[in-house]
């Protein structure tokens, strides 16, 4: 769908914009539960206070990070050992405070006790090597699963939620999630295709503006 | 909107049920509608309104010998920000 005009750089740029905001949306969301714990002490948002706060700023290390390793690959073109050696531990670190973010996300539902590419990417052979394999090293398929099953205990939950309220916030949150839960599915398959990065970028963009959407209508509430 | 009450509340709970019940009387009344409003026992209705006097989200005059309640500016942001709260909890299925 993009064609053959898009250069890898350009796909790594768009991909690393995504992720920028999809961190500030994160923190932003975080935020707010951290105000609402802060008026209501309800544990459950504390959970979700950390878990996003967690989430974002990890998100923006690893955005920051694969930046950095993508300029040192364009500059050098051959990347150093030592190198890969420490975007292969970034790529763990990253997975785990995801993995972490996820967990609290979980708690607060446990807590409640509620019973809750490639050539479309017009990629040349070449250039996305240079790009990709960088991308490959922050995606972990046993970490993804991990949190593949967490996002879907998650996305249950507010499924659940949804179905019992039936309102546009509830809706909207359980669409975040789900987008989220997606987004991570095609994360799991980049070792097939590593082009659907962009696309798991995208769906995880999605989530995050799908719960931006939710704070924009709840803090219009009575104003 | 302040949903409706169950069993157990929590303070916070109990704090924005009282200042509801104020609330929907035009920001001032009495014990007496207070008590049916936020659903409590009189005892525990005047120790919270005493700590709500503190915290200055009410404050008490006397009028004919009646005692009367009234909604200060600081407790109708407390509402309106509470509701904001509510909201944010529910769409995450968190009950306040």
């Amino acid at each position: 769908m993009f064609g053959e005009t898009m250069s890898p750089q350009a796909a790594a740029l768009i991909v690393f914009l995504m992720e920028m905001i999809s961190a500030i949306i994160s923190v932003l969301v975080g935020y707010y539960a951290s105000k609402a714990y802060k008026t209501s002490s309800v544990k459950g948002l504390l959970f979700l206070y950390l878990g996003f706060i967690i989430l974002g700023l990890g998100i923006f290390l690893r955005t920051v990070t694969a930046t950095y390793f993508v300029i040192v690959n364009r500059v050098t073109e051959i990347v150093p050992s030592s190198l890969v050696g420490l975007s292969n531990v970034a790529g763990i670190v990253f997975s785990l405070t995801q993995i972490v973010a996820y967990s609290l996300f979980v708690a607060t539902y446990v807590y409640q006790s509620k019973g809750i590419g490639e050539q479309g990417l017009g990629l040349g052979g070449i250039s996305a090597i240079a790009v990709f394999p960088v991308a490959r090293l922050f995606y972990i398929p046993t970490l993804e699963i991990i949190a593949i099953t967490m996002l879907g205990f998650v996305m249950l939950s507010t499924l659940v939620n949804w179905l019992h309220r039936r309102t546009l916030s509830s809706a909207l949150v359980y669409l975040g999630f789900g987008l989220m839960f997606f987004s991570h599915i095609l994360y799991l398959f980049m070792i097939f295709n590593e082009g659907l990065l962009f696309f798991g970028q995208l769906s995880q963009l999605a989530g995050f503006v799908c719960l931006l959407l939710m704070l924009a209508r709840v803090n219009r509430a009575n104003d | 909107m302040i949903r409706e009450h169950k069993e157990y509340r929590s303070k916070t709970r109990i704090y924005a049920d009282i200042l509801d019940a104020i609330l929907r009387r035009g920001g001032k009344s009495g014990p007496t509608h207070i008590l049916l409003g936020a659903n409590l026992s009189y005892d525990r209705l005047m120790k919270h309104l005493g700590q709500l006097v503190e915290l200055d989200l009410i404050c008490e005059e006397s009028g004919n010998g009646d005692k009367v309640f009234k909604l200060t500016d600081k407790g109708r942001k407390f509402i309106i920000e509470f509701v904001k709260v509510e909201k944010f909890a529910e769409a995450f299925g968190i009950t306040i």
